[in-house]
């Protein structure tokens, strides 16, 4: 958690490993392995993923398509239709979605909380060890949350997906309960806790966080 | 994006290379004959044509030595591997193919035959159904604009023509291919497409080379004029080859709907050396439509020019086009798009738009959508993007496990397949797909140094 501008999509961009971004300190461990500079599709095929804040619409190719390309990156031999027919059917039931919504073009006008929905189902669909939601919580109406949280939930109890879930607002937090709390100022980790942070956070705002860090670093 | 309502000669004109056939044709009454000795004339009058836009742009033909080219006549029968493996399995309506000079398969379902459709040589043509070539031959084409205009008209031999009489219907195609095979071919083709009222059919151009290596010209014409109430879906696919094979190819493609009638018209353009095609559609009696759908492709040294038109001749009638393309290698692709609305034209509606996207950094792109518009109460409008790859498409894929390459293949094949399935034909969007795949496979070298120096 972390206000607005405090690194958290950043942190999440970087895990992912997008270009945009260098690492100049520090490492990247995935289960022991040095990820630092690994190609972004190593890190995905090792079972890391990232629920974008604002996904890329990419026209011309089908969800369910898409799909099928991204689970065969992690699979010997590709995934037989009746199998892969089976888990969209899982996945779209899970999280409420109408299976014509697999045929459409991947986020191409999709509306905000479509498109919200369409990274949890990619998330369903690809299992992840780890999965980072950067914001997957903003713009999305309270039906649409608890349907999102639940995915998290259900993938969380069944497959052992760890979640690093970004927001900066604590609503998400009523559907999904955190181990740990982290909380980001001006691009570092300053606060770490459990679901109790949540709720001294909700009662006295992130200035409180800043004025006791700022007394620290005094 | 840019709305016009009225006439705006100077802007409108001043970045445009080519002009419009607008109703110009050398078919006036006279004879095959007469016109191919009026053509020999303007060709030996004719330099090799250079074509140049204002400092940016130039298409030359002076590299071209066509003394050192001729027409290959061979003997019929057979049909070339490489028109199989294009074209598939599945039994089309009728197919003729010409190979160099020489047409050397013909055939049509003997049922449609039975119905008065004709597909023969344009040679069979002149002398089994004077009164129907006689009345349409070059009745839209000239001969003059050109040297090589000029040569197709002087030198053709073989062709193509199709004759679809009023009220026929046919879902399976009817293809026409020219297959060069052979360094050195000069490949004069024609192919003219005469229906009647209220018929339906698909018609299809494939221009193939075999495997040899060194310069070919293949100059063509293409024509077709459709009926009252006839829809007609006519695709063209040109793939002269890559590494090697050095084909220029000159063509002037036309075609001519009737009242109420509807075409669709696809061309698929994947390349050859040098490329400067002129297509020019009419709508040219009230309520009628056209689509007009097209790729291009471009590789390595490859030059493309391409010159569409979307002609109104008469008022209530309607227009869109969409061009797509995309350039790899040290290409060189340029495409004018003309929308022409002639006086009295009133009530007529279109709109055009026209994409390219760089997959190079060696490659260069022209995009110049125009309009001239001499009547009131029209809407026509106009659009063109030129794009490259975007990055946060990229990357979203990868971080879903997809390699750099397999996510630029999506993002092309994507760019490309609203179009591609607007061909409706399974096989013939399987070959498309297939042959760009193979050319961005081609390029990864290029595309990947294009992205690290961004």
């Amino acid at each position: 958690m972390g206000p607005n501008g405090s690194g958290k999509s950043t942190l999440a961009n970087t895990i992912l490993g997008h270009p945009a971004y260098e690492v100049t300190d520090g490492q990247i461990l995935w289960r022991g392995e040095d990820f630092t500079e690994a190609d972004p599709e190593d890190r995905a095929q090792a079972g890391l993923f990232l629920a974008f804040q604002y996904p890329a619409a990419i026209p011309g190719v089908s969800v369910a398509n898409f799909l099928r390309m991204a689970m065969n990156t992690k699979r010997e031999e590709p995934i037989n239709v009746k199998e892969f027919g089976a888990k969209l059917k899982e996945a779209t039931s899970l999280l409420h979605v109408d299976r014509d919504f697999t045929k459409r073009h991947l986020n191409d006008g999709f509306s905000g909380g479509e498109k919200k929905r369409c990274e949890i189902l990619q998330m369903a669909m690809l299992e992840p060890k780890v999965a980072v939601l950067d914001e997957t919580d903003s713009g999305l109406d309270i039906d649409a949350l608890r349907t999102v949280a639940e995915g998290v939930n259900t993938l969380q109890r069944d497959k052992g997906m760890g979640a690093l879930v970004i927001t900066h607002y604590q609503r998400i937090l009523h559907y999904v309960t955190p181990d740990f709390v982290h909380i980001m100022l001006d691009g570092r980790i300053v606060r770490e806790g459990g679901p109790e942070l949540v709720e001294q956070l909700e009662a006295r705002g992130y200035d409180w966080i800043r004025e006791e860090v700022g007394a620290l670093d005094g | 994006m840019a709305e016009a309502r009225s006439t705006k000669k100077g802007a409108a004109r001043a970045a445009t290379l080519y002009q419009p056939l607008e109703g110009r044709g050398a078919g006036d009454g006279r004879s095959v004959e007469e016109i191919r000795a009026a053509a020999l004339e303007a060709y030996e009058r004719l330099e090799a044509p250079t074509w140049r836009r204002s400092g940016f742009w130039t298409t030359s033909l002076r590299d071209l030595d066509l003394d050192a080219l001729e027409p290959r006549h061979v003997e019929p029968g057979g049909v070339p591997a490489v028109v199989t493996e294009a074209l598939g399995d599945d039994r089309p309506a009728g197919l003729l193919v010409q190979r160099g000079a020489t047409v050397v398969h013909v055939e049509l379902d003997p049922e449609l035959a039975a119905r008065g459709v004709v597909l023969s040589s344009l040679e069979d043509a002149v002398r089994e159904h004077p009164d129907l070539v006689r009345e349409h031959f070059m009745r839209r084409l000239t001969y003059d604009r050109h040297k090589l205009e000029a040569a197709t008209a002087a030198f053709w031999t073989g062709g193509a023509f199709l004759h679809v009489p009023d009220g026929v219907v046919v879902e399976r195609p009817f293809q026409i291919a020219y297959v060069i095979d052979e360094a050195g071919t000069a490949q004069y083709a024609h192919t003219l497409v005469v229906a009647g009222a209220n018929a339906d059919f698909r018609v299809r151009e494939y221009d193939l080379a075999g495997e040899f290596e060194g310069p070919a010209l293949h100059a063509g014409h293409f024509e077709a004029y459709l009926g009252d109430g006839t829809r007609a879906r006519i695709a063209h696919l040109q793939d002269w080859g890559g590494d090697g094979q050095e084909v220029y190819d000159v063509s002037t493609h036309f075609a001519r709907v009737g009242r109420d009638g509807h075409a669709t018209w696809i061309p698929i353009h994947l390349g050859g050396r040098l490329t400067r095609q002129h297509i020019e559609l009419s709508t040219a009696e009230p309520g009628s439509d056209m689509r007009h759908r097209g790729i291009y492709f471009t590789e390595e040294e490859e030059h493309l020019d391409l010159f569409t038109v979307d002609l109104h001749e008469v008022g209530h009638t309607t227009g869109d086009t969409v061009w797509k393309g995309a350039a790899t290698g040290a290409s060189r692709a340029s495409y004018e798009g003309l929308i022409k609305i002639v006086p009295g034209a009133q009530e007529s509606h279109t709109y055009l738009q026209t994409h390219s996207m760089m997959l190079s950094p060696r490659a260069k792109v022209d995009a110049i959508p125009s309009l001239i518009v001499e009547t009131d109460s029209v809407s026509a409008s106009h659009g063109g993007t030129v794009g490259e790859v975007d990055e946060s498409q990229v990357f979203y894929m990868q971080s879903r496990g997809l390699s750099r390459h397999e996510a630029v293949r999506v993002i092309v094949e994507g760019y490309f397949e609203p179009i591609v399935v607007q061909l409706d034909d399974e096989g013939l969007e399987r070959l498309v797909r297939e042959r760009i795949n193979r050319k961005l496979a081609a390029a990864e070298e290029d595309i990947e140094a294009y992205a690290a120096a961004k």
